[in-house]
């Protein structure tokens, strides 16, 4: 649809504008009050604090307690969420509370979580130690590498790359040794951020590590990065000549001229 | 590998370019290998003695309304799996029209995204689903080595953004966000004539981001409806729902009135600033960074830091400011940018037209309006890129600092305070708690592998 200009000739963009439209308010649904966020919300830390370690608060107000003290918690309202760690509802509120704590506590938290829990709510912390970059962590992340649930063995593999270090490498390395393992892809990508760390310290070390990871066996994703980065930081391998012209019935087959040469 | 005679997919090409190498091998092997009788020689396209064949196999996931406009027409030869998390009738849809447009039956569907993931035969997908998986699905895209074109926004906070474009730089892969205005005419009129000095030097560029933060506030700061009995997965999977957002119980309210409602599932300023902060930071050449100050001007405040009409003003380094409100000025449709120099100004819309200063009128074209679908040019792009391994106009980088400087953004409104941003170190300067809001956890058992790496 073709529309002229309306010739505006105003000066300033601002000074003449035409009064706009005033939107449209959202009709409101109606929130049951138990269930509304906006009090709890305007709790100080003490208060949220309080509501968590209160055996009659309900899931709802411990939730919304940890999504605000995810912004304003301290350390004394580390523990009350990490005792939510196993709640199967709460564990992701908890973690969110926990996560962007800079207390060093909540890494003590969540490393002695992680033995007492199974399934998905060990994954959840796996993932939150691999957030904060716990290198404490990393003996206890090696060992569930090879763990009987795989999704678990990936999870640390995962966590592993994220906090880097020569520690996490080796831990990493051990677990390429085995394509077979359904943890392989996985640690083959930790081991990429491995050797981006690596890289930025110890130049001669990443390189190392991006020539392993450049082998055949690697996923092919993370072999052609590798490819690239060792392209990129030269020198190329030696010239070998190992690709010789084709001559004979494969010459004359090839019509191309791809190949630039005729028999 | 299920290739067609004559027809070369991406990696089909370097399967025959191995072929092509590999000629000393015996004749009888090698001309199996090469001739391919009436079809031509496989080859690089860019040749240009052979058809163009490179046929790039498409798969999408989340494909039903926004995925199956325009999208699923342009230049793909085939959609290979579309998936849903939910709803039989969609998935049903979604084949059929599929299948009718190519007229066969060759639209597999899946249900788990992870399948496509894995599938060696896609070359590329086209993600659409709602927003919260947009983050996730685009760095698992990357990291199984497939070109993405995903709807916006790409990322629901800041150190998603980070990760996200760190996955596709990290891994090479084509990336296009869905920021259709970039391939837009009367937008890209706009942003030329701030490029090229036609405003002078530019003071101010300003983004219309609608409704984002009021249509939160109509919810508060996610409340919960009742709790309801959980749907039958096969009919509406909750758990794949939710995705990787904090847990809630069901209620029906979700899927019928939409994620926009709450907090949770929303990436606040983001849902017309990745079209408008974008096109701003275009303008403005500024896509490599974000603005380092953060000033929320707004009323109506629900005591939550949520407001429901607002401007925040925003700063870069060289002193350009960014100016996001969710009133527009004069009405040129959703989506208005407004760039504004020492020597004039321009305005677009979505309706397509250009307003000027009076000094600028003359450039202006007679003819206006949307004449095209500017979704298939964005997606031609995209495709166009897919061939030539060059990052398109809404690439993961220039989308990453977009969402950081919406999100910077967002954070401000919601601490109802000035912030300083460090591009540098991405991070605000001096204020914890803005810094803590600069991530969200993730719900078990989703992870984003290289999330903590990028901040």
């Amino acid at each position: 649809m073709a529309q002229q200009s309306t010739g505006n000739t105003q000066a300033s963009p601002e000074a003449a504008a035409p009064k706009p439209a005033p939107p449209k308010p959202n009709p409101l649904p109606a929130i049951p009050p138990e269930l509304d966020a906006l009090p709890i919300w305007k709790l100080g830390a003490p208060a949220l604090v309080a509501m968590l370690k209160d055996p009659k608060s309900t899931v709802f107000q411990k939730a919304i307690a940890c999504k605000k003290l995810s912004i304003v918690g301290g350390k004394d309202a580390i523990a009350p969420m990490a005792a939510l760690l196993s709640d199967p509802k709460l564990s992701c509120y908890a973690r969110f509370g926990m996560e962007p704590n800079p207390d060093p506590s909540v890494d003590d938290a969540f490393r002695a979580a992680l033995p007492k829990l199974t399934g998905k709510l060990q994954i959840g912390v796996i993932n939150s130690i691999g957030f904060r970059r716990d290198a404490k962590a990393v003996d206890a992340l090696a060992k569930l590498i090879d763990n009987s649930d795989p999704e678990i063995g990936r999870a640390a593999a995962a966590s592993l790359g994220m906090i880097g270090g020569e520690q996490a490498t080796r831990a990493l390395q051990t677990a390429l040794g085995r394509p077979q393992s359904p943890v392989f892809p996985v640690a083959a990508r930790a081991m990429l951020l491995c050797a981006e760390g690596a890289i930025a310290t110890d130049r001669a070390r990443g390189l190392q590590l991006y020539q392993e990871l450049s082998a055949t066996t690697m996923p092919k994703p993370v072999r052609l990065t590798a490819l690239r980065v060792l392209n990129g930081a030269g020198p190329a391998p030696e010239y070998t000549n190992r690709w010789p012209a084709p001559t004979g019935e494969a010459a004359r087959q090839d019509k191309s001229g791809f190949l630039g040469r005729n028999p | 590998m299920a290739e067609k005679q004559g027809e070369v997919t991406r990696r089909g090409f370097g399967k025959s370019l191995a072929a092509g190498a590999a000629v000393a091998a015996p004749a009888s092997v090698a001309s199996a290998q090469i001739a391919t009788p009436g079809a031509g020689q496989y080859g690089p396209v860019v040749v240009g003695n052979y058809r163009p064949v490179d046929q790039i196999k498409m798969g999408g996931i989340g494909i039903r309304s926004r995925g199956m406009d325009s999208h699923a027409r342009q230049e793909m030869k085939r959609i290979v799996s579309p998936d849903r998390t939910f709803r039989e009738d969609a998935r049903e849809m979604v084949k059929s029209t599929v299948d009718g447009y190519y007229k066969d039956n060759e639209c597999k569907m899946y249900r788990d995204a992870a399948e496509i993931l894995a599938n060696p035969e896609i070359d590329a997908l086209l993600i659409a689903t709602s927003d919260r998986w947009h983050g996730l699905m685009a760095m698992w895209a990357a990291q199984s080595g497939k070109d993405i074109y995903i709807e916006k926004p790409g990322a629901m906070f800041i150190a998603e953004s980070y990760s996200m474009a760190e996955n596709v730089e990290r891994y090479g892969i084509v990336y296009q966000s869905g920021a259709q205005r970039k391939n837009q005419y009367a937008f890209e009129f706009a942003v030329g004539l701030a490029r090229s000095g036609k405003l002078g030097r530019l003071t101010a560029v300003h983004a219309d981001t609608a409704i984002g933060l009021g249509t939160v506030d109509a919810g508060g700061h996610s409340w919960w409806p009742e709790d309801q009995p959980e749907p039958d997965p096969l009919v509406f999977d909750w758990d794949k729902w939710l995705g990787p957002c904090l847990w809630r119980p069901y209620n029906s309210q979700y899927k019928d009135r939409g994620r926009g409602q709450f907090w949770d599932f929303h990436a606040g300023l983001l849902e017309w600033a990745s079209h408008t902060v974008a096109m701003a930071q275009w303008a403005a050449d500024m896509e490599h960074t974000q603005p380092v100050e953060y000033i929320p001007e707004g009323a109506n405040f629900r005591g939550d830091g949520l407001i429901e009409r607002y401007t925040i003003r925003c700063r870069y380094a060289n002193g350009i400011q960014l100016i996001l409100r969710n009133h527009s000025w004069r009405l040129l449709g959703s989506c208005s940018n407004l760039f504004e120099g020492t020597e004039g100004w321009v305005e677009v819309g979505d309706s397509g037209r250009i307003e000027v200063s009076d000094n600028l009128k003359s450039l202006v074209p007679k003819k206006q309006g949307r004449a095209y679908d500017p979704t298939a040019e964005h997606l031609r792009e995209f495709v166009s890129c897919i061939r030539s391994r060059t990052p398109p106009r809404a690439n993961a980088r220039v989308t990453c600092n977009t969402h950081v400087a919406s999100h910077a953004a967002w954070i401000a409104a919601q601490l109802n305070r000035r912030l300083e941003w460090d591009p540098e170190k991405r991070m605000f300067v001096n204020d914890e708690e803005a810094n803590r809001m600069r991530s969200r956890a993730y719900r078990e058992p989703w992870r984003g592998e290289a999330l903590a790496t990028s901040m």
